[in-house]
């Protein structure tokens, strides 16, 4: 039932792209998803998906995972489609009808877009996938580091976020269980109305809130009970390190975006 | 009346790359008024396998029949067969979830469609049964002990008065008196009612004295299944899966193999002090 529910999930596997530094990921992840609005025509997304096409081998993560990360932005997707499609002004009208024209500029906008769109998801899920939430997080304090200056709490924001991470899948597994208990009470939260339907959640609402804020304050507890206070003078066990092959990474994105960059001027199609 | 299952096998996560077999080719049969064991030691996979009994889960493999209709039949009412086939959790805290505990434990009783006064007679009998005070009834549920919320969840199955009564590890954080009371009552219901009863639990010694037949799981698998005297035969492979067999039956073993002549093969500490004091008299 609800442990379908796979966002930011990590696919354990043995892979060049695992091992990379979460770091390298990150920025390359950015600098991908502002590749994809450097270019506007054919040629582009072709490199663009090739490029990815090889990541994802590389990644070992099968294709059908990366996939499932577009389900639940489906509607988005669709929405912004048919807006691009009716509201894109042009010269060549394909379709008039009353108020809806539909036009040449605006086809190729609505594809474009919406593969842009895709090419955005599937490329940070295959980095949710290939990293886990810890690393993630470690990463995005690193490289957020500098905002200590400006007086941002850096590490409590990634701690928090690092907890928030790790929590979903214990509360889905949670709901699951509960959801399970309140069936076997003869609950029943498909029939009745909206109203009816929204008051039949609270059996499995005020559970699940219930066991959330005490994990939470065991959590606290016991973060208490290893003088946890925040991030001063606080060392990493496992340091984030550049190695060789995180270099290489770094060189491949570069050559990838020059490569972009370069067809996006010079290609005709 | 039964519930048979047939070659079930149940696998977690599938299509998610972290497959886990939970169950492997179950094949028993629980007949109507029985009281079973279930045991095995952790991860065995006990929890999973009540969970098809009422389908909760839904077998990967094989079949369930309740009273002869196969339950994953397209026309087969799970609604039905969930208010037939009672489930008590293993944690209490995924249940309670009203203000007060008599509200809690209406909560079941209601949902099968009964007036409100056979709703409430059920709830009151159940919750005395279950052994919660009268005082407690318009606590909150999340007020109580743990001991005292197991109760009241017991309690909230009890009220939807269910033909199969299935129970994971009921005992679990009640003390030995409390531990007991829950275990007599369950006994009682089973003796009055002919409620089948399904026990949870990785302590046989808890259960040996209260079931007529005990299965033990290992690693996804039913392993052995008889009477507790009869599973008690097996102390060494047993032993090689993680359990040991209760005390008293422990000594008797060791007191026939030193060559003591101790007729029959008994459970329980009463039943075990009473044979070697017969044996002890011959000699
Ligand atoms: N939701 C789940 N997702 C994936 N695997 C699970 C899930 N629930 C249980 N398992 C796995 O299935 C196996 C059987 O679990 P189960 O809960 O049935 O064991 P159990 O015999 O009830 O153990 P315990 O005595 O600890 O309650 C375990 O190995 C467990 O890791
Ligand atoms: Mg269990």
């Amino acid at each position: 039932m609800i442990r379908d529910i796979t966002i930011g999930q990590y696919y354990a596997t043995e892979s060049i792209i695992h091992k990379l530094d979460p770091r390298v990921k990150v920025v390359c992840t950015f600098a991908y998803i502002i590749s994809l609005f450097c270019f506007n025509q054919l040629s582009g997304y072709i490199i663009a998906a090739l490029f990815f096409w090889c990541i994802t081998k590389l990644s070992k993560v099968p294709f059908k995972f990366i996939v499932r990360g577009i389900k639940p932005i489906l509607f988005m997707l669709v929405f912004t489609a048919l807006l691009n499609l009716f509201w894109t002004s042009g010269e060549h009208i394909l379709i008039k009808y009353g108020v809806i024209t539909i036009t040449a500029e605006g086809v190729k906008r609505t594809i474009f877009m919406a593969l842009r769109l895709v090419f955005l998801i599937i490329g940070s899920s295959l980095m949710t996938l290939a990293t886990t939430p810890n690393q993630l997080t470690d990463a995005i304090e690193k490289l957020l580091r500098p905002l200590n200056k400006l007086k941002v709490p850096v590490h409590e924001v990634a701690m928090m976020m690092s907890i928030a991470l790790r929590f979903i899948p214990i509360l889905v597994e949670e709901t699951d269980k509960i959801m399970k208990a309140q069936l076997a009470r003869g609950a029943d939260f498909e029939s009745g109305n909206i109203f009816h339907r929204i008051k039949s959640m609270a059996p499995i609402i005020i559970p699940l809130f219930v066991s959330a804020a005490r994990r939470a304050t065991d959590l606290a507890l016991a973060m208490d009970a290893r003088c946890y206070n925040g991030g001063e003078g606080r060392t990493k066990m496992k340091p984030l390190k550049y190695k060789k092959q995180d270099i290489i990474a770094y060189l491949i994105m570069l050559l990838y975006i020059t490569v972009i960059i370069i067809a996006g001027k010079y290609l005709p199609f | 009346m039964s519930i048979k299952l047939q070659n079930v096998n149940f696998i977690y996560g599938i299509g998610t790359g972290k497959e886990k077999q939970a169950l492997k080719n179950i094949n028993i049969e629980i007949n109507n008024g029985e009281f079973i064991g279930l045991a095995g030691h952790t991860g065995s996979g006990k929890s999973t396998l009540v969970q098809l009994l009422n389908g909760l889960e839904r077998a990967t493999g094989g079949e369930i029949f309740y009273n002869g209709k196969n339950i994953y039949d397209k026309s087969y009412n799970m609604r039905n067969l969930r208010s037939k086939v009672g489930l008590v959790f293993q944690y209490p805290e995924h249940q309670l979830f009203e203000t007060t505990v008599i509200n809690d434990v209406q909560f079941g009783p209601k949902n099968l469609g009964l007036p409100q006064l056979e709703v409430e007679l059920r709830s009151f009998n159940a919750l005395k049964m279950a052994g919660i005070d009268d005082s407690l009834l318009d606590v909150s549920p999340f007020a109580l002990s743990g001991g005292q919320k197991r109760r009241v969840a017991i309690a909230g199955v009890l009220a939807m008065q269910p033909e199969v009564l299935v129970l994971d590890e009921p005992a679990a954080g009640l003390d030995p008196a409390g531990r007991d009371e829950i275990l007599g009552l369950l006994k009682k219901l089973h003796d009055e009612n002919n409620t089948t009863i399904i026990l949870v639990s990785h302590s046989m010694e808890d259960i040996a004295a209260y079931v007529d037949r005990l299965l033990v799981m290992n690693q996804g698998e039913i392993v052995l299944d008889g009477s507790p005297e009869k599973v008690f035969q097996f102390e060494k492979e047993l032993e090689k899966i993680g359990l040991g067999i209760p005390q008293p039956a422990k000594v008797i073993h060791q007191l026939k193999e030193a060559g003591a002549d101790i007729k029959g093969t008994p459970v329980t500490v009463s039943e075990s002090v009473e044979s070697i004091y017969k044996w002890l008299k011959e000699t």
